[in-house]
């Protein structure tokens, strides 16, 4: 009889908490906190005291399934892999590389990500590699990279313990992070003043300091304001400004126009509390920015980002401990897939295709040629499928036809592909259309390693066996790269795999299985000795001076009319996760939240006559989907919220795919609907 | 200046305390008429979480009522309440809401007089109390 | 490897006392992790100031270990908390041996602890308990608005993690707490309201032997168990009981008269 505790990390969001999985001769029993780890202090959310249930649960897939028709037939692991390297081989001789598109995971390892952008790179020769990042931070990604040089996370989680001020916006921490927002928690007891901006009352908004309720949508006319309000009452922090910025100027010119009376009109904040706010922030000696989908999920979410960053720089809240601009990153692995290059212009470690030094490097590590232009976003990618440009796809651990805005639009694209494979852990609603599907090893059941969102890699170690025939993702990819005939996935286990990650990329330059495994190293850690990197941009930014970015208010892609006149809000829920694969199967979240619901104002509700509980119709022009009436005071009038884990109610059939130019994120946060009883 | 009237649950069991009321509603004796009466096969029915859930969401007073010891149909169903109920009193007192906003006695089926004396009885000492301060707290 | 600390209780558990497993908690990966050590495994470093409820894990094990003996790290609490377990059937004490570990200063200050050693001590020195909590004597003071004002400012915080019911080694309705029923907690999201609170608080206060592990458990830092220690003076003053002894009955077990009644716990 053997008892193990094998120290992990969740598999849900990005806070990356370790915990030990309590495994019985073969069996997952329970979840144990670890109370040494400096991430979750020996605490959990509800997510990941049940994060063992849905392991072993009957639905795994358990063998390779090849379509025959309309059914999906079981099949060997050599003929499903023989049939993808087969039918991509075809197209990609017909068509092109670039009609081939791979989608890497945020749910996988960081190892898993490498050599899935490895395969679309090296093997396949194309650039078309994205993942989900693409739907939550891409905006961060591209707004930080441009006003810092670097896109991450620039503090660390146990830093928001001791600041004093910490501004969240756009984050509804306490549900969708609950460990981080208990250190939110605990920086108020000591004191800290907590400024929350969101257009919904959450549960963190009911305990801060200051709630400032917002318009969806008008983000950079209250940051502006609040930069106008900083620069007017002379609380720049004049010396940061002049050492370490450029462009201030232009910053100033840019926000004169944004007269807290003006940004009342456009947002809905009284001006006394937007006053207020930029004041406590500016004055406070360590303030905290926090932020999330409400920040970036719009159609100018790099803008908006940009604008936060504007806000740090300009009081010289970045750099020091407990300040700094602090996104917080959804997936257990999406910071990781982001750093280990499943993006379609950056190879790992943000370093970019389109450099001719850069690509050369690569080519000479992997020893081939590697394609120089950017490739697709998943989100083009999706449009180019519906249009019958893009032929291919290979989906891993991505559920897009719950996950994209438009799934209408999604559906449509999915089914026009002439191959998709996909390689889950469970039959989801993507996997269900495609022409292959392979069965994947969860976390528990591999090694390997997932990146938080403060930049710390933590390890992932396996605990109980895959079920059935069920293969790691890595073995997967290695096995499809060899099968292609490359020499480059001759890998016998994760560890060597990172040994290859170190020597191309930079910011992991010093990482090792036997140096993470008993430390918390964040990135960069670019050599051997060197013991990780905490605060980020400390004495310069990773581009040289920061850049301030002038950015202006510009309405959403889709605003209210006469026949859709509510904002159509998604987001999350405590309970559920994301397309709810792993938690609609985990018994006690369900239990807590197991209907899809609309949260309606209680005088908006009145007025349409619809009471709690109650059905109703929410319809788009894109789509229209029935469920109940959750009738509250925790939103503002004139906006609606609807999560989006419920695929029998499909949030996102309603949502717009309008994207942000530059980061081809979509407005997931803002659309015009209708709401009627069903 | 309105005239608080509060809302009060009165747990009563069939065969004892229900009956009693009855009693006293056929006799027509006066009594307030802000209690809820709700019928339970025994007092012993009412689990504690009841009375919790109720004073949480705001009920200004619980009343329950069982059979005498020695008299209850199910032979120690009382016994049980005798015993939980002034457990659930401490949970409400260490957590800063007046435990007299529960109330345990006992009413058999002949004693319509000494319902209407307790539910009076009952009632101004919950108007006393004031509203229960859980109603104006917002989750 | 295996350190001197660890070395001891092995020669404890297995040699002198006849235990088939240790369950102990040792360094693994640069932490400090619980572990149930099989009789001539490699016990490793063992450390004792992490405070893991080990009886909690005990529990959710034990139905998986069908025969054989199994020596745990046991304080004065985890002593109680075994009673009430074996009290009930949860556990069958003649297979648990108890390899008694007295707290250090810090940790009986941490919680804020009366009665902090084990019957039998194998391992630490034992010292004094302290009397009274910092937090209890400052409620006792405020007026009942005040204290109500300040537990619902607590309990506001509340992010339902169950963890406090998992962590407890008293809480042993796994598959069917009532806490998850909507019937008694009617709010759907969070903060849950006062009744999830207080319905756990009754069903805590003949049960709950004061280890503290709800607390540190606590994401939000709820000063759970100053809220134990206030109920447990009223079981005393009220039924002149207190959880822990394996024989006494609970009082909600039994009639007026002391006469055994069904386990209340037992009704679903």
């Amino acid at each position: 009889m053997s008892v193990e505790h094998v120290l992990t990390t969740c598999p849900y969001c990005g806070t990356g908490c370790n915990f030990f999985l309590q495994v019985v001769d073969g069996r997952l029993t329970s979840v144990v906190p670890c109370k040494t780890d400096e991430i979750s202090l020996g605490r959990l959310c509800i997510k990941g005291y049940n994060a063992h249930v849905f392991v072993q649960h009957a639905d795994r897939l358990k063998y390779p399934m090849i379509r025959e028709g309309e059914q999906l037939k079981k099949a060997s692991w050599d003929q499903a892999l023989d049939k993808i390297v087969g039918e991509l081989e075809a197209i990609k001789e017909k068509h092109g590389p670039d009609s081939i598109a791979i989608l890497a995971s945020a749910k996988c390892t960081n190892e898993e990500n490498y050599l899935f952008q490895k395969l679309a790179r090296a093997v396949i020769g194309t650039n078309n590699v994205d993942h989900c990042a693409r739907l939550c931070h891409a905006s961060t990604v591209t707004g930080l990279l441009h006003s810092f040089g670097s896109g991450a996370m620039t503090n660390t989680i146990p830093e928001f313990d001791n600041a004093d001020c910490i501004l969240v916006t756009g984050s509804n921490t306490l549900e969708a992070h609950p460990i981080i927002g208990s250190r939110m928690l605990r920086a108020k007891e000591k004191g800290a003043k907590i400024i929350v901006v969101d257009p919904r009352d959450t549960p963190l908004s009911r305990i801060s300091y200051l709630f400032l309720s917002q318009r969806p949508g008008t983000d950079i006319a209250w940051i502006n304001g609040m930069l106008k309000v900083i620069i007017d009452e002379g609380l720049v922090n004049e010396e940061f400004v002049k050492t370490r910025t450029a462009a201030f100027e232009e910053l100033k010119e840019a926000v004169r126009g944004y007269a807290p009376e003006k940004v009342e009109q456009t947002t809905g904040i009284p001006k006394e509390k937007l006053i207020e706010a930029a004041r406590v922030y500016a004055k406070a000696d360590k303030a905290m920015l926090a932020y999330a989908m409400g920040i970036t999920q719009h159609s100018n979410g790099t803008d908006i980002v940009k604008g936060l960053a504007n806000l740090a720089m300009v009081t010289g809240h970045i750099g020091k401990e407990s300040t700094g601009v602090n996104p917080l990153r959804g997936q257990c692995n999406v910071q990781g897939a982001c750093d280990s290059g499943g993006l379609p212009n950056l190879f790992p470690g943000y370093q970019r295709v389109d450099d001719e030094a850069v690509r050369t490097k690569f080519e000479k590590a992997w020893g081939v040629n590697l394609p120089a232009k950017p490739g697709l976003t998943l989100t083009r990618a999706m449009n180019e499928a519906a249009t019958g440009k893009l032929k291919a796809m290979v989906i891993f651990g991505e559920n897009v036809m719950i996950s994209d805005p438009d799934l209408n639009h999604v559906e449509e694209a999915v089914k026009k592909l002439e191959f998709l494979a996909v390689s889950d852990i469970f039959l989801t609603e993507t996997a269900q259309l495609a022409d292959v599907v392979l069965p994947a090893a969860c976390y528990a059941e591999k090694d390997g390693t997932f990146t938080n969102t403060d930049r710390a890699l933590r390890m992932v170690r396996k605990a109980v066996d895959a079920p059935g025939e069920a293969r790691a993702d890595w073995v997967i990819a290695c096995d499809l790269g060899k099968k292609f005939g490359s020499s480059g996935f001759g890998f016998s286990s994760p560890a060597e795999i990172m040994a290859e990650m170190a020597t191309v990329t930079p910011i992991f330059g010093g990482m090792s299985y036997e140096k993470i495994d008993s430390k918390v190293v964040r990135w960069p850690c670019p050599a051997k000795d060197h013991p990780g990197t905490r605060v980020l941009h400390t004495k310069k930014f990773t581009r040289g001076l920061g850049l301030f970015a002038p950015v202006q208010h510009a309405p959403p892609a889709e605003v209210v009319s006469e026949e859709y006149p509510f904002i159509l809000t998604t987001g999350r829920n405590l309970f559920q996760y994301h397309t709810g694969t792993m938690t609609r199967r985990s018994p006690k979240l369900e239990r807590e939240a197991p209907e899809p619901y609309v949260e309606i104002n209680k005088g908006d509700a009145k007025r349409l006559g619809i009471g709690d509980g109650e059905r109703v119709m929410v319809s788009s022009r894109r789509g229209a989907i029935t469920l109940k009436a959750r009738v509250t005071e925790r939103i503002v009038q004139g906006t609606v919220f609807i999560p989006f884990h419920y695929a029998e109610a499909a949030a996102n059939k309603l949502t717009n795919a309008a994207l942000d130019p530059i980061s081809n994120i979509p407005e997931f946060k803002v659309c015009a609907a209708k709401v009627a009883k069903a | 200046m309105a005239e608080f009237n509060p809302t009060i649950l009165a747990f009563c069991c069939n065969w004892c305390s229900y009956a009693g009321a009855d009693l006293a509603g056929v006799g027509r004796l006066q009594m307030p008429p802000n209690i809820h009466v709700i019928r339970v096969m025994c007092s012993a029915s009412v689990k504690p979480e009841y009375v919790l859930k109720a004073i949480s969401g705001g009920v200004d007073g619980v009343l329950v009522l069982g059979c005498h010891i020695g008299d209850c149909h199910y032979m120690t169903g009382n016994h049980r309440t005798a015993k939980r109920m002034p457990l659930v009193q401490k949970v409400l007192k260490e957590v800063g809401i007046d435990e007299r906003r529960l109330r345990l006695d006992w009413v058999s089926a002949s004693e319509g007089e000494k319902f209407q004396k307790v539910v009076t009885e009952f009632v101004g000492e919950i108007k006393n109390l004031g509203p229960n301060p859980m109603r104006g707290v917002k989750w | 490897m295996v350190n001197d600390l660890g070395k001891k209780l092995a020669r404890l558990a297995f040699e002198e006392r006849g235990a088939d497993f240790l369950l102990v908690m040792r360094e693994e990966h640069g932490n400090v992790a619980p572990a149930m050590v099989s009789k001539g495994e490699d016990v490793g470093v063992v450390r004792l100031e992490v405070p893991y409820q080990l009886v909690t894990i005990l529990e959710n094990i034990y139905p998986w270990i069908s025969k054989g003996k199994i020596a745990v790290i046991t304080r004065r609490c985890d002593e109680k908390a075994l009673a009430e377990l074996a009290k009930r059937k949860y556990v069958d004490d003649k297979r648990i041996i108890k390899i008694g570990l007295a707290c250090t200063e810090e940790q009986i200050e941490r919680c804020r602890c009366e009665d902090p050693v084990p019957s039998h001590v194998d391992v630490g020195e034992p010292h004094a308990g302290v009397k009274g909590d910092e937090l209890s004597a400052r409620l006792a003071k405020m007026s009942q608005k005040d204290r109500l004002a300040f537990w619902v400012d607590q309990y506001k915080k509340c992010n339902k993690c169950f963890g406090c019911t998992l962590t407890c080694p008293v809480c042993f309705c796994d598959d069917d707490c009532v806490l998850e029923e909507r019937t008694f907690v009617a709010e759907p999201s969070i903060p849950p309201g006062l009744s999830f609170h207080m319905v756990r608080s009754y069903h805590m206060i003949d049960k709950c032997i004061e280890c503290g592990e709800c607390e540190r458990a606590c994401p939000a830092e709820i000063p759970l168990l100053t809220m134990r220690k206030l109920l447990a003076k009223d079981m005393k003053e009220v039924f002149k009981f207190a959880p822990g002894d394996e024989k006494t009955v609970s009082p909600l077990n039994t009639t007026l008269e002391g006469e055994l009644m069904e386990d209340e716990c037992n009704e679903r």
